[in-house]
């Protein structure tokens, strides 16, 4: 906290500094990966083109922390600009992609993957140059670097699609989908920006990421298993899927130990909550200093949650409750787990960063008022977008299973985001909801979309078991 | 007496009538709908779940009560069903409430500025003026470059501009909600007259009866018959297609011929037929043998169904009496172990019409049963074509034509509440406290205020700028001069 200080006052001083080595790091990186290239002989493939992505989409979220640590606007322009290098590798991705597999890249979910943090670069780029938001990279930047690490992954291998995906109401459904939730992810963002801008209390963040934390570290814990273990999906190595025992009944090994430590990350999540609870009901601000280093506490356990789960589910064998001998695990077997815990991270820091720079990021957002009707604009836009992807996936199913309409769980969550944002137009047209309450029920619309993309998929089984 | 029980009646539904259409109930029915159908996915449902697999999961105890309030089929529970129709009427009380307003404004926009409304309209600019007929045209000319086409609104004692665009705008919120009734409308048709059904067809086998989901069969009024199915693979083995020929039967004529596969199915008077499961039956389609007489070495193909009799010579015919995929002899007995084709045997008579013989063949031979060696004929296999099933799902939706009108609709009426602007302009020459002439210019848009604006402040400029210079031309007493008091 003291260094902070210190760069707080002297931002000039280390203004470039960042900027070089994040620059030099980008140089290196390439150049390791160009030495690859040049021995495999292919450049351009979508996973070299997703790696070079990926290492400007880090550069870029560096450096819009970077901006949110020292304050200096000339890192925003910098991170825009890996942006921009970054949307055009990913660009090459999705086209090589789409050229291997001879069909729009929407059939995997690493396919759709791929789209959506490509429409999310899209989106931040026309926020950050229309509408004048330039830290919305910020927020973006993470969940499109957490996008590319999953991609790297799933499996990247062209899978021939089955016969119930060969339609054009496929890509029309998927690519709706993509486009609405991008459009979601960009209201969101611009929704906590308005909160920032509009004095929400910092002390509110803190509950709100504490709840999030609390949130992901109990979905990882329905994993849990007797004696401390954490039961993860079982992973066939050879042919790079998932085990199963039955049809649509997966294997699970179980981590020893590994339930214990999620178990005190939840903990360590938790305590700034209750130490906000505290703080609300008795007004003293030393509990509010405690959650604030327990913030900190937290990141640490959190990160080395993170290290064990990536050690110990990456490779290894495993016992199982439901059959005998030993199975392997891995990475890609665990997706949402991973994005759990690599997400909660990510929200963390960026309230440390909202606790210390609070100033800097106010002065680089436009006003109050502005990010709401961009906030209403955004929805404006993702709402039809729904609306069409609804249509198009029931349109689909007809032709498909004869019937437009089965209230499959990733059905009716779709049903229940459209509700969700159709009471928050209700709200905003015939109630006048602006400002605080309107950014409350765009990000409560995004919670929705969030859970239906993920949550459905991991929770819920049901006919969508394609992506 | 009478009179005041009726009213006291009226004014119930009347407040019943309002209630419905109040914005705070259609969302706590919104909210109902959200968490019951959440609560429906979460809970595991009753036909889509087996019922030994529903009674792993829950307790009796608790499964009881689950089906007792209907929660095990929540999507199609009566009280579901209400939270529904209930939404559908709030739905239309509101649209009913607010339509005449809606439509009042639709029908007689507000074309002649009052002053109330001069000083209350937030955009608006006051420009002084010299001359009122030469104002009002710069002004119209403003407006017609900015996209309107004004009309000259002339009253008893005064004249004034006023131009609009997208004035239907203003009632595409009811086409949305009129859209949803549509859709609701076909979901409701189809939830009553709709239904579902499963049929299995072997090549050349025809039925006009399907199995409905509940168990029950069903009569077409027509027949269905399958002319052949198949699977495509992919080189990795996975399956690429699946397809089947249909033919449907009326009155025993073929009417309509189609090859369908996954995603194209085939629709004949309202009820669609779809691919849905393809398999092996365990039985065999055909044989192809090839027969060598003991006599003469002559060798010929044969092509044998099972029961099919077929000639060899004048004399003799042979019948494929039996198929077993996967025989085994166990107890002086022949077993087939399973349906897969793993060690298949053949059993053929080979009868002669002469001397009222039959023989049993072989294919092998299996000792004890086989009589090979007085066989006319000795064959063997060449070819094998098992027999394979199509799973046709058959379903009935007579609402689906009101679902896609409402989708389409509702596509439409979304375009038109989010992308089309409703604007308006009005200019029109006024006097201020001291008499001085003044050329009033209003606008108002009923969303994306702020671009307009914009707009309307350029428009403003531009007519100011425009006076300016005809004013000039004019030359008298500059504009300016009057404008800086």
């Amino acid at each position: 906290m003291a260094r902070v200080a210190r760069a707080e006052q002297q931002p000039a001083a280390t203004g470039t500094t960042l900027v070089v080595v994040v620059g030099l790091g980008v140089a290196f990186l390439l150049f390791m990966a160009f030495l690859n290239v040049v021995k495999s002989g292919n450049l351009l493939n979508d996973s070299n083109l997703l790696y070079a992505a990926l290492i400007f989409y880090s550069a870029a979220g560096t450096l819009y922390l970077g901006f949110g640590v020292t304050g200096i606007p000339s890192y925003i322009r910098f991170a825009s600009l890996a942006t921009w290098a970054g949307l055009i590798a990913n660009t090459g991705a999705v086209a090589h992609r789409w050229y291997e597999s001879g069909h729009p890249p929407f059939a995997s979910i690493y396919e759709m993957l791929l789209s959506f943090v490509w429409t999310l670069a899209v989106l931040t780029l026309i926020a950050e140059k229309k509408y004048g938001v330039k830290i919305i990279g910020t927020v973006t930047m993470p969940v499109a670097i957490v996008g590319v690490v999953l991609m790297q992954l799933l499996r990247t291998e062209v899978h021939p699609l089955v016969p119930a995906l060969q339609s054009t109401w496929l890509h029309v459904h998927v690519t709706l989908a993509m486009l609405a939730y991008a459009a979601c992810a960009l209201s969101f963002a611009l929704a906590m920006m308005f909160l920032i801008k509009d004095k929400m209390q910092t002390e509110t963040f803190l509950a709100a990421t504490s709840l999030f934390g609390v949130g992901t570290y109990l979905g990882v814990l329905t994993r849990f298993e007797k004696w401390g273990g954490l039961s993860l999906v079982a992973w066939d190595p050879e042919r790079k899927s998932e085990v199963f025992l039955a049809k649509g009944v997966r294997l699970f090994v179980v981590i020893p130990d590994l339930g214990w430590l999620m178990l005190l990350v939840l903990a360590a999540v938790a305590a700034p909550l209750a130490l906000y609870l505290v703080w609300r009901k008795t007004g003293k601000e030393t509990f509010i200093d405690i959650a604030n280093r327990a913030v900190f506490v937290s990141i640490l356990l959190q990160v080395m949650a993170l290290v064990f789960f990536l050690l110990r589910a990456r490779d290894g064998r495993y016992g199982s409750l439901d059959a005998d001998g030993l199975f392997a695990t891995s990475l890609a077997a665990s997706p949402f787990i991973l994005s759990g815990l690599v997400g909660s991270i990510f929200v963390s820091l960026l309230y440390l960063l909202l606790l210390w720079r609070r100033p800097d990021l106010e002065r680089m957002l436009p006003s109050a008022e502005e990010l709401d009707r961009i906030t209403y604009k955004t929805i404006a836009i993702a709402f039809p977008l729904l609306t069409l992807m609804i249509a198009a996936g029931a349109y689909w199913a007809n032709r498909t299973w004869g019937s437009y309409w089965s209230w499959d769980p990733k059905e009716t969550w779709a049903a229940i985001t459209w509700l969700v944002y159709a009471g928050y137009l209700h709200m905003r047209v015939t109630r006048g909801w602006r400002g605080r309450r309107a950014a409350y029920f765009a990000i409560l619309g995004f919670a929705v979309v969030m859970f239906t993309f993920f949550g459905v998929t991991y929770l819920l089984p049901g006919l969508h078991a394609y992506a | 007496m009478a009179a005041s029980a009726h009213s006291a009646i009226w004014k119930t539904v009347r407040k019943i009538w309002q209630t419905l259409g109040a914005i705070k109930t259609g969302v706590v029915l919104l909210i109902l709908v959200v968490i019951i159908s959440a609560a429906g996915t979460v809970i595991l449902q009753r036909p889509a779940t087996e019922a030994d697999e529903m009674q792993r999961a829950y307790s009796p105890q608790v499964l009881r009560l689950l089906d007792w309030v209907g929660l095990t089929d929540v999507f199609h529970a009566w009280w579901f069903v209400l939270l529904l129709s209930l939404v559908s009427l709030s739905i239309i009380a509101a649209s009913l409430q607010r339509f005449p307003n809606a439509w009042r404004f639709f029908s007689r926009p507000y074309k002649s500025t009052d002053e109330s409304f001069r000083n209350a309209l937030a955009n608006h600019a006051l420009i002084p003026v010299k001359d009122e007929e030469q104002a009002l045209s710069v002004a119209e000319r403003a407006f017609h470059k900015a996209g309107f086409r004004p009309e000259h609104i002339v009253r008893e004692n005064s004249f004034s501009l006023f131009g609009e665009r997208n004035r239907f705008s203003e009632l595409a919120v009811y086409i949305v909600h009129a859209s949803l009734l549509l859709i609701f409308l076909g979901g409701i048709v189809d939830a009553l007259y709709g239904w579902r059904a499963f049929v299995t067809l072997n090549r050349g086998q025809q039925s006009s009866q399907v199995q409905m989901q509940n168990g029950s069969p069903r009569n077409l009024g027509f027949a269905v018959r399958c002319d052949g199915a198949g699977q495509e693979n992919y080189a990795d083995g996975t399956p690429k297609r699946w397809w089947s020929d249909l033919v449907v039967l009326d009155d025993g004529q073929a009417v309509v011929r189609k090859q369908i596969v996954v995603n194209d199915p085939l629709v004949y008077r309202g009820i669609r037929f779809y691919q849905a499961s393809y398999g092996k039956t365990g039985k065999i389609d055909k044989l192809v043998l090839t027969a060598t007489p003991r006599e003469s070495a002559a060798p010929k193909d044969i092509t044998i169904a099972p029961d099919e009799t077929v000639p060899l010579d004048p004399d003799t015919t042979v019948r494929l009496a039996e198929f077993i995929p996967d025989y085994v002899v166990r107890d002086g007995q022949i077993y087939s172990r399973s349906g897969d084709v793993e060690n298949p045997a053949a059993h053929l008579v080979v009868e002669s019409r002469k001397s009222h013989q039959a023989v049993n063949f072989w294919l092998p031979a299996i000792p004890g049963f086989e009589q090979n060696a007085s066989s006319p004929y000795t064959f063997e296999g060449k070819d094998l074509q098992m027999a394979y099933f199509t799973g046709l799902e058959v379903s009935h939706e007579p609402g689906q034509w009101s679902v896609w009108a409402g989708v389409l609709v509702m596509g439409f009426g979304l375009a038109v509440v989010f992308y089309f602007v409703h604007v308006r302009v009005w200019a029109a020459p006024v006097r201020d406290a001291r008499g001085q002439l003044l050329l009033w210019v209003g606008g108002t848009a009923n969303k994306n205020k702020d671009a307009f604006e914009l707009r309307f402040r350029e428009m403003v400029e531009q007519i100011k700028t425009e006076l300016k210079v005809s004013s000039k031309a004019g030359a008298e007493t500059p504009v300016t001069s009057l404008a800086g008091k």
